[in-house]
């Protein structure tokens, strides 16, 4: 058990710079979430932890010691990888018992945790078969048995469910959050799948072009991006933006123009908006906060306006509809019953109690 | 209808039976072309296996292809006391093994570095190594010879042993780097996660996964170096150190006629390839297939 501290922690190859100056504490027992498109350094990040990469600046703690010039196996960790990495010479007993045997732990005691450590994870009956034997499932239970086996103080994941199909992800899912319940240990998790982040982690770091743009809980994430990248990455279909959209007192009241239409702020955030006021911003609103008049949420602050039906993708429980106007398209989540045709003009309530503005030029949320 | 159905039925039968055939005629052909192929080949196994069992008079009157009237294993007793065919094997195996493996070390360790721990210039080192390949054995003959005889090597088995060795450090590597290069570098990554020495990945995880590229390797260089016949005779002068490869040439010499005695130690000369690729088979045929089907 430990937590883990990045301190100003810079990797660069050459002249390209893979993370810049990233500073995260991760207390304890945490289940932290490093989530971002390909490329954002999230793995990076996870690789200087887990020392197969080297720090170029900054320094990474676990528990109160400085580990950049640790060797991999003196950092107390264990690591899941993404093509699961298991020996395929050696039985799933040995792939287990391996890193033991290298710690030089008395035989016995390594049978008896590969023995535990199979059960809990319901791999016992494949102890004697080889990878090639197993299925995807089976194999990444195998490498999730191969790191919790030696106890780590840190448990590192990269991208451990990527190679399973879509119905045993959402198993494994839960299989893992319920390992980290059960075993308390500090989790660092890898992702692109915003999903996958927000149904597992206690928090999530969210990473863009190597430089961290929010770490919050998930549904911090969700309720207030600090920028219109966390805005656009977490929720899926992920929020509409109106980019050229001003921010303008019309009839004594604030309004939002989006060169489509104007929408009213809700009273509660105008003093906080009014700084802002003739200023260039972002507006954002997220597809399921735009409902048909006909079925509005209770509670909602609403605003009508109109547009036209381009395109509805009918999912049973809800429609998916692509609204039109002056050549804007924006996505509306609306109800199932919602009677809705491609083609037809039709009125749409934003719910602007939860309505985003972000700064045009820093792209940074207005608060 | 059901006459119809019927009549369907039997003509899918008869579609069957004649692809089946079909089938069957092209398999015919197939083995007779292997079992031709495979005579072609063989005759001149065959032609000295049988030479090796006749007398020399017999020879002499009925040719080679004959059966022997009695099986005679006089010409084996020739080959190994007169011919001395055992220090000659045994002189073989002294420069096979060592170079074999020495070479098979060299191209574990360059290959494993090359391929899963670059550094800068590693690619260039590569072409480097591998360009030994082209390296013609005629061009560094001369200099080779002096500088052995003047390390006091000529006319001993180190000369064979050293040259063999670095003429194989090339094709080890690159078989080797290619194969270690296939297999993916989280595996390492996770042995050293798990504890593992860059030694220790080597040894426990790296070399019993490339088990069927060392076999095809071990059976090549073996049969290489013990089939080298111009090292031996570069290197060496007197009897005591001479190759089976050269001891068989130098038959020629003393028994000019002695086709039962040369053909009897060709026999024994081949046997331990023949063996070595008994022995690795399994691999030799996994290894050569390596990489074509995936899992």
């Amino acid at each position: 058990m430990a937590s883990v501290t990045y301190r100003n922690v810079t990797k660069r190859w050459g002249d390209v710079e893979a993370v810049k100056d990233l500073n995260i504490e991760i207390p304890d027992g945490e289940f932290l979430v490093f989530v971002g498109p390909s490329g954002c350094g999230k793995s990076t990040s996870l690789r200087m932890l887990a020392g197969l990469e080297e720090i170029t600046e900054g320094e990474i703690l676990i528990g109160d010691r400085v580990v950049n010039n640790v060797a991999p196996k003196d950092r107390d960790i264990a690591m899941v990888f993404q093509s699961y990495a298991l020996y395929p010479h050696m039985t799933v007993y040995d792939n287990m018992a391996f890193g033991l045997r290298l710690r030089h732990t008395p035989k016995q005691v390594i049978d008896e945790r590969v023995r535990q450590t199979a059960a809990s994870l319901g791999i016992e009956q494949l102890l004697d078969r080889r990878p090639r034997q197993l299925s995807g499932g089976q194999r990444q239970r195998v490498a999730v048995g191969r790191a919790i086996v030696r106890e780590p103080a840190v448990f590192l994941l990269d991208e451990p469910l990527s190679n399973l199909d879509a119905k045993l992800r959402v198993e494994a899912r839960t299989f893992i959050s319920k390992l980290h319940q059960r075993l308390g240990t500090t989790f660092i998790y890898v992702t692109h799948d915003q999903v996958e982040a927000m149904t597992m982690g206690e928090r999530i770091a969210v990473l863009n072009a190597g430089r961290l743009m929010q770490i919050d809980t998930p549904t911090a994430l969700y309720d207030h991006p600090d920028n219109v990248f966390v805005a656009g990455f977490i929720g899926s279909p992920s929020m509409n933006f109106f980019d050229n959209s001003e921010l303008v007192e019309r009839n004594g009241k604030m309004v939002v123009d989006t060169g489509y239409f104007q929408v009213e702020v809700p009273a509660d955030r105008q003093q906080a908006y009014r700084p802002h006021l003739g200023k260039r911003v972002v507006f954002g609103i997220r597809p399921e906060n735009i409902a048909h008049p006909d079925y509005p949420a209770p509670g909602i602050v609403p605003s009508l306006i109109e547009a036209n039906i381009d395109v509805v993708e009918e999912m049973g429980h809800e429609k998916i509809v692509y609204l039109e106007e002056g050549g804007k398209t924006f996505l509306a989540r609306m109800d199932p019953r919602a009677d809705v045709h491609v083609g037809q003009r039709t009125g749409a309530l934003l719910n602007m109690a939860v309505m985003h503005l972000f700064d045009a030029e820093t792209e940074q949320a207005l608060k | 209808m059901t006459n119809l159905a019927s009549a369907a039925t039997t003509e899918a039968q008869a579609d069957r039976a004649k692809e089946q055939a079909k089938a069957r005629r092209s398999m015919v052909i197939l083995y007779v072309v292997l079992t031709l192929l495979l005579l072609i080949y063989s005759l001149p196994t065959i032609g000295v296996l049988l030479t090796s069992l006749k007398t020399n008079a017999e020879i002499s009157r009925e040719g080679v292809w004959n059966l022997p009237d009695s099986l005679s294993l006089d010409n084996y007793r020739a080959a190994l006391q007169d011919g001395n065919a055992g220090p000659y094997l045994i002189n073989s195996l002294k420069v096979t093994i060592p170079a074999c493996v020495l070479s098979i070390v060299f191209g574990v360790l360059s290959g494993y570095t090359l391929a899963k721990l670059p550094f800068r210039g590693s690619d260039i080192l590569f072409i480097f190594l591998v360009a030994g390949l082209f390296f013609p054995p005629q061009i560094v003959m001369i200099p080779l010879f002096r500088m052995f005889n003047s390390a006091g090597l000529y006319d001993t088995l180190w000369p064979m042993i050293i040259v063999h060795a670095g003429f194989g450090i090339p094709i080890c590597t690159l078989v080797l780097k290619n194969f270690f290069a296939t297999i993916p570098t989280a595996i390492r990554e996770a042995a050293i996660i798990d504890g593992a020495n860059e030694i220790q990945v080597l040894l426990r995880v790296m070399l019993p996964l490339s088990l069927p590229s060392l076999a095809v390797l071990a059976t090549l260089q073996f049969t290489w170096i013990w089939n080298d016949f111009l090292w031996p005779v570069i290197f060496t002068r007197s009897d005591e150190v001479r190759t089976i490869m050269f001891g068989l040439a130098s038959l020629r010499g003393q028994y000019s006629v002695a086709y039962g005695t040369q053909a009897a130690m060709a026999i024994l000369a081949s046997i331990p390839t023949l063996l070595i690729f008994i022995f690795f088979q399994k691999y030799f045929i996994r290894g050569l297939t390596l990489g074509s089907v995936k899992g």
